[in-house]
């Protein structure tokens, strides 16, 4: 199965403007962190794109997307319930085909000679015909910002691991002791990329979550959700489809940063900036900023 | 000959749990060194923490109880300088090596073996803590903590909850309510770590989580730790300890890793071991503003209160690790590392807090047993080791793993009615004892690892014991379970440790049986040691009544047992019920403070401009206003109490004091004197030193009369002439209080019934007059026992000296007064710092120096705050005064007229043998009389081969003259460890010729202004000490704190410093002149023979 879809999810709470900001490219170019985002998804040969926005932002996504805007689809996450939820809207658009996932805050700047990294995700899922999650090795610190997964290495394939445990930002306590992956440097964890390839399987559950948090909801009119999910969240589907399908993650050569924290924008943009050919006068500019009196 | 190496690492379970005694029991010498050998090379390369261990206690055994056995005392050996610096500086490895270089160089001795058996032993526990230091930092979810070095990398963040304030209460509180653990089987101490590890399957424990209520205070149970967190308006960590009184507010990162330097040492190792603030940042230097803004948010702070219900130190309910639990699960709570806000934790995470409360345990320098957070778990539960298995950080290291497996009793195996049944039937008490069990903890580890036969023995049948009080537990039937845990006591815990129980607890039970005979079902011992927390069986249709009589009973046993043995608190009673949800939290709204909050801290808000109090506290205090208001709280009347001050009882202490000052010969002019000294830097402890010129050599031959070997019966036969004619008296000095032995609790040391001998607990006194009797029915004469006395233990002893006397029917027992007391006075920074930085001393484990070091900043912080040399007054009056040293007690003989009363009742009387109240073995022997008489010495002083823990001087050439020389005037520690003998003590004094040093003689005697005059003349001829002394200050529920004071002392030994004194020395065997000093020594003293010997030399009547 080739896959030629992609979902992007931008509908969350302060995150709507976050894909609207500019930054300058690896070129030297002003775009949106939109425009790089769709760009990454149309360097893995997909050519159809949904994206997910908060009610009254599809214009401003449609101005900021540049010359993708012909490709896109938009979905609106009225009476939003979740992150899981808004990958849901988009279920009449993927319909029963594999297809990739990226979270609309992220922006990722590739370490592979010749392949973006959601060229590379794609790749291995085509090959592996299953779920993939990319994912990045992530130091605890920043773990209250990811989902984390823990997994065994798949042998003879490099960087490929079948998923065994997910948790939601996990604290180290946590992930000590459920997400510990064989290789890792310690204080390290497989955490997620803000990128997956996933099977239509991943629908149904996550309507199936739907379902179930409607009826809790329901049932608790205060919304009080004693031991509950509070939301319809992605991690609960993907640590079913555990036990429903083969899931695997890869880890990409590349980095993704999450421009929703504080600095986030910045050291994406200087990633982005070092990542091309004013490398030298950037590190300049730089060296020229850190001389400076504090 | 089996190879003692066979022992540690056979497979075969018969083999690998056969005693040392019983393989070294034939060898040679040359054997024993042989396999000495071959275990030390052993040790050294195996990775086995059990083969490595077990090799060590070996090695001990061999130095401490074998290889002297078979050496002959005579052999002189010295224990080199050198490996005494290693082994201070904990290089045990070190150590060793240049002990046995020594061995190698002059063969075997007494000397050399005693620093072996210390090193070894040393090792063992330090490679034992070392393991369990690595253990908890490896325990997966544990690890991360001491990898964050920067605060920048926090990766913790508070809850949402508790960060959404609301307009009225403000932050939310997260509380948390724990129960504490009460152990049903005791366990043999098999909740040690070590054990657990090493012997899973015999590591086994069942306890209860109680909740507590204090009879008389409290009306009913309830889980009696409550803690509390929440988010307040200032960017500080505010510590509150309720039952300690205590408010921290913490500003700097540094502060929290200072463990001593408050009352606040138990909240900050949780707010460490919760991750709050990592272990990893110690060392960080950072304001604690910019650690909180990551968690809380800036400007932000946080609050975590601590509340014991009232429950008393010592209830041997592990109260501090449950609390340590409870706090660790709250703050863990808070901070999303476990599952639940509210509520129960699941076994993953009760699992993990326990894991964290050990790591705290740890942080804080303090030590508990791996079923001591038991109170965090629901219910009853059997608790055991568990077997290692791949992927576990024990694996391939230890048996088992640090942590063991909890398995709740179900309602099925434990029915309600049992729970209901053993509510009815166990009075819970504190004793009002509390003691350091660490010792004891060590003993327990030793044991097991020798594996000698009745204590090995005696594990399995605690093993057995458990196994059927599991079957009771079913079976309901709480009679049989009294019984077994009475068994357990009687039988397998005393035969592991026989300091495990005193003479308290066995008076305590036997009244219990006088009075309920078939209702008393038995004796509950809870932990570590009896005389604290215990517990007693009745039949429950008359346990009400027996609480009741079992309160006066411990009451009035305390009254007269307070003199001789160390409490620290009126005895409690305790209603108890078993709590069946473990620890339990729950989110409620800001202001919901644990009792007592708000009158720790509103007085402080008062005191300050209102304007400068934050809005919160404002609000906290408009909250406070209300509920002062409401009549349903006794809140008002409490901070009145607080803020007003009342009439308190100070006054009447200093006049006390005063009295007791006046009453005892306290001089108010050389006090003063003293003061002026101190201040000045006349005297401290840099000037007790000779001066640095001094030759202090070692003796030569011929200097020592060689007395280890039998005498010529010539000599012998004057000795027993001389008994038999009444020509000696016994003087048992016991002036002093034994600092060393309570740590200052100021209890007398002579009276102290420590150990059992013919069936009793024997005191010191005790055993001195039974060793009098036994002197008078082999010799036809029982010698005239004087024991002398200071201002805190003549009365307690002259009762005990009359009870003696009444029950044997016989006098001939006197009491010598004292007659000058001193006062104690506030160290100078000058003397701390030379006591603790210039002499060499013990360095001790990483955290627990840490922890050392602090208290010392803190306690120098005191000094410096109460004035340096000022008079030491805020104590209890008896524990501001000190005796002034044993020199003057001769003296004091005199002064009083007592030495003028016996020469008149018999005038044949010529000789003393004086002797210390802790050496057990100096006994009339006539062989050393009659080598006294022949002599024509003044004085005979007795010295003994010096061993390892004999430190503090010696007999030494000190400018070519041979004389006692003190420690604490030694200038140069390495001469020390030149010098062959230790002085005992023990003198043999010709009574005519001291008179006539002093210018007296029997006949002035009766002119009391000479002889006043006498002995000031001669007390002015020998140096004046200055020492520091610990002394305990009690509070609050079986509080305790250490203090160190000033306090000056002339010595014995200098009588030997002054030329025209003639003195003669005589090298006795190590067991007739060796002191207790310390419980510490106490097993190793019964195991070795000393004990069993001296029980030989005594005659007890009843």
């Amino acid at each position: 199965m080739t896959i030629s879809k992609a979902v992007i999810t931008a509908a969350g709470k302060d995150q709507t403007h976050l894909p609207l900001q500019t930054v300058v490219d690896r070129t030297g170019r002003a775009r949106s962190a939109l425009e790089l985002v769709l760009e990454e998804v149309v360097s893995a040969g997909i050519e159809d794109i949904a994206i997910v926005v908060a009610p009254g932002e599809k214009d401003r996504y449609l101005a900021a997307a540049g010359s993708f805007k012909s490709r896109l689809t938009f979905f609106v996450q009225n009476d939003p319930q979740g992150y899981g939820d808004a990958i849901l809207r988009a279920q009449a658009f993927v319909g029963r085909e594999m297809f990739l996932h990226l979270v609309g805050d992220h922006l990722y700047v590739s370490d592979h000679t010749q392949l973006s990294c959601a060229s590379q995700l794609v790749a291995v899922a085509q090959r592996e015909q299953c779920s993939i999650s990319a994912i990045q090795p992530t130091h605890e610190s920043k773990l209250r910002f990811f989902g984390a997964i823990g997994g065994t290495p798949v042998a003879h394939a490099e960087k490929l691991y079948e998923v065994t445990a997910i948790m939601e930002k996990p604290t180290p306590t946590q992930a000590e002791q459920a997400l510990i992956v064989a290789g890792q440097r310690s204080g390290y964890y497989l955490c997620f990329f803000g990128m997956h390839v996933l099977t239509p399987t991943i629908l149904d559950l996550l309507a199936e979550a739907k379902s179930a948090f409607a009826a809790n909801l329901a049932g608790n009119p205060a919304g009080t959700l004693a031991g509950k999910p509070m939301s319809v969240n992605l991690s609960d589907s993907l640590r079913k489809l555990i036990q429903r399908e083969k899931y695997l993650a890869f880890q990409i050569q590349g980095q993704r940063f999450n421009i929703g924290e504080t600095y986030g924008l910045l050291i994406a943009q200087m990633a982005l900036a070092l990542s091309g050919p004013d490398r030298d006068r950037v590190l300049v500019e730089l060296v020229e900023l850190l001389a400076r009196p504090k | 000959m089996r190879s003692l190496i066979d022992l540690i690492v056979s497979p075969d379970p018969a083999v690998r749990d056969l005693s040392i005694e019983s393989q070294v029991a034939k060898l040679t010498v040359t054997e024993l060194l042989e396999q000495a050998q071959e275990l030390d090379r052993f040790r050294r390369d195996r990775d086995s923490l059990y083969e490595r261990v077990r090799a060590l206690f070996f090695l001990y055994a061999i130095h401490r109880f074998h290889l002297p056995k078979l050496v002959p005392e005579a052999e002189l050996g010295k224990i080199a300088f050198e490996g005494h610096q290693h082994f201070l500086q904990r290089r045990f490895n070190e150590a060793i090596d240049v002990f046995l270089s020594e061995q190698k160089r002059s063969g075997p001795s007494w000397a050399v073996s005693s620093a072996l058996a210390a090193a070894y032993h040393r090792l063992a526990f330090q490679t034992l803590a070392d393991q369990v230091r690595k253990s908890v930092k490896t325990v997966a979810g544990n690890r991360w903590m001491f990898r964050t070095g920067n605060p920048d990398e926090l990766p913790l963040r508070l809850r949402d909850e508790l960060l959404t304030k609301d307009a009225t209460f403000g932050y939310p509180m997260l509380r948390e309510r724990t129960s504490v653990r009460m152990d049903f089987s005791h366990s043999a101490w098999s909740d040690i770590f070590f054990l657990g590890m090493d012997f899973p399957q015999g590591a086994r424990v069942i306890n209860a989580s109680i909740n507590l209520a204090v009879q008389g205070r409290h009306q009913h149970p309830e889980p009696p730790l409550d803690c509390c967190l929440r988010v307040i308006d200032r960017p500080v960590l505010r510590l509150v300890s309720i039952d300690l009184n205590v408010v921290v507010e913490i500003t700097q990162l540094s502060q929290v890793f200072d463990f001593a330097a408050d009352y606040v040492g138990l909240l900050k190792a949780a707010v460490i071991a919760s991750g709050l603030i990592p272990a990893g940042l110690e060392g960080h230097q950072a304001d604690i503003a910019s650690v909180l803004r990551p968690l809380v948010g800036a400007g932000l702070g946080l609050e975590i209160v601590s509340r014991v219900n009232d429950i008393p130190k010592g209830s041997r309910l592990a109260v501090s690790t449950n609390l340590l639990g409870g706090l660790i699960a709250l703050c863990m709570r808070a901070t999303n590392q476990v599952s639940a806000l509210n509520g129960s934790l699941t076994e993953a995470d009760r699992r993990i807090v326990a894991a964290r409360a050990i790591l705290g345990e740890w942080l804080g320098g303090s030590g508990g047993g791996w079923q001591d957070s038991g109170g965090v778990w629901p219910g009853i539960k059997l608790i055991e080791g568990s077997v290692a298995a791949d992927g576990d950080p024990e694996f391939g290291v230890s048996r088992g793993r640090l942590l063991p497996q909890h398995h709740v009793f179900s309602s099925e195996e434990v029915a309600a009615t049992t729970r209901q049944r053993l509510q009815d039937s166990l009075v819970l008490v504190h004793g009002g004892m509390a003691q350091n069990v660490g010792p004891i903890l060590e003993m327990v580890t030793e044991k097991y690892l020798l594996r000698s036969g009745s204590e090995w023995q005696a594990r399995g049948q605690a093993i057995e014991i458990l196994d059927q009080i599991i079957q009771h537990l079913s079976t309901g039937d709480i009679r049989s379970i009294g019984a077994a845990t009475d068994r357990n006591f009687s039988g397998p815990l005393q035969a592991i440790i026989p300091w495990c129980t005193n003479a308290y607890t066995e008076r305590l039970i036997a009244r219990c049986r006088e009075t309920y005979g078939k209702d008393f079902w038995g004796f509950w011992m809870l932990g570590g040691m009896a005389g604290g927390g215990m517990g007693f069986i009745f039949n429950p249709e008359r346990k009400v009544e027996a609480r009741q009589w079992l309160w006066e009973v411990m009451q009035t046993t305390k009254r007269e047992m307070e003199h001789a043995l160390p409490f620290a608190m009126d005895p409690v009673v305790y209603d108890f019920e078993i709590n069946d949800q473990g620890t339990q939290a729950q989110l409620m709204p800001g202001g919901s403070y644990p009792v007592g909050y708000y009158p720790l801290l509103v007085p402080g808000w008062l005191r300050q401009d209102i304007q400068s109090l934050s809005a919160e506290t404002r609000a906290e205090l408009e909250r406070v206003g209300q509920l002062c208001r409401s009549s349903e709280t006794d809140l008002a009347s409490k901070l009145i109490a607080r803020i007003l001050p009342g009439k308190t009882d100070d006054s009447i202490s200093r006049q006390s004091l005063t009295d007791l000052l006046q009453i005892n010969g306290f001089d108010p002019v050389a006090h003063q004197q003293l003061r002026e000294d101190l201040l000045a830097g006349r005297l401290g402890l840099a000037q007790n030193l000779l001066p640095s010129t001094t030759a202090i050599d070692d003796v030569q031959e011929g200097d020592v009369m060689d007395c280890r070997q039998p005498l010529p019966d010539s000599t012998v036969e004057i000795g027993k002439a001389a008994i038999e004619r009444g020509e000696v008296a016994v003087v048992t000095l016991a002036a002093g209080v034994g600092s060393r032995w309570t740590q200052g609790a100021g209890v007398v040391k002579a009276l102290h019934p420590f150990v059992r001998m013919t069936g009793r607990h024997r005191s010191f006194l005790d055993i001195h007059l039974a060793k009098s009797q036994q002197t008078g029915r082999l010799h036809g004469c029982r010698p005239v026992h004087i024991v002398t006395t200071g201002y805190m233990t003549e009365q307690p002893i002259r009762a005990a000296v009359e009870r003696w006397q009444q029950q044997n029917g016989e006098g001939g027992v006197y009491v010598s007064s004292g007659k000058s007391v001193g006062l104690r006075m506030v160290p100078t920074i000058r003397d701390l710092r030379f006591a603790w930085e210039e002499m060499s001393q013990q360095v001790l484990d990483q955290q627990q120096q840490k922890v050392r070091q602090s208290l010392r900043s803190a306690l120098m912080n005191w000094a410096q705050s109460a004035g340096e040399a000022t008079d030491y007054v805020d104590n209890l009056p008896m524990q501001c005064l000190h005796p002034v040293g044993h020199w003057y007690e001769i003296p004091n003989l005199l002064r009083t007229g007592l030495l003028q009363e016996l020469l008149h009742a018999q005038p044949r009387l010529k000789h003393l043998m004086l002797h210390n109240v802790d050496t057990l073995g100096a006994s009339v022997e006539p062989g050393l009389l009659g080598t006294h008489i022949q002599s024509g010495a003044c004085l005979s002083i007795e010295v003994i081969t010096r061993r390892m823990e004999d430190r503090g001087g010696g007999l030494a050439r000190v400018n070519g003259r041979v004389r006692l020389v003190e420690g604490l005037a030694m200038p140069n520690e390495r001469d020390e460890f030149n010098l062959t003998y230790y002085n005992s003590m023990t003198t043999w004094i010709d009574i005519d010729r001291l008179l006539e040093r002093f210018g007296l003689s029997r006949d002035s005697l009766s002119d009391s202004e000479r002889v006043l005059k006498a002995v000031r003349q001669f007390a002015r001829r020998l140096p004046t000490y200055i020492t520091l002394k610990d002394v305990k200050k009690r509070w609050g529920n079986g509080q305790e704190d250490v203090f160190p004071v000033c306090q000056f002392e002339k010595l014995w030994g200098d009588m030997t410093s002054l030329a025209d004194v003639s003195c003669q020395y005589m090298a006795v065997p190590t067991l007739r002149g060796q002191q207790l000093k310390d419980p510490a020594q106490l097993d190793g003293w019964l195991r070795d023979g000393s004990a069993a010997a001296i029980e030989k030399n005594c005659d007890f009547v009843a």
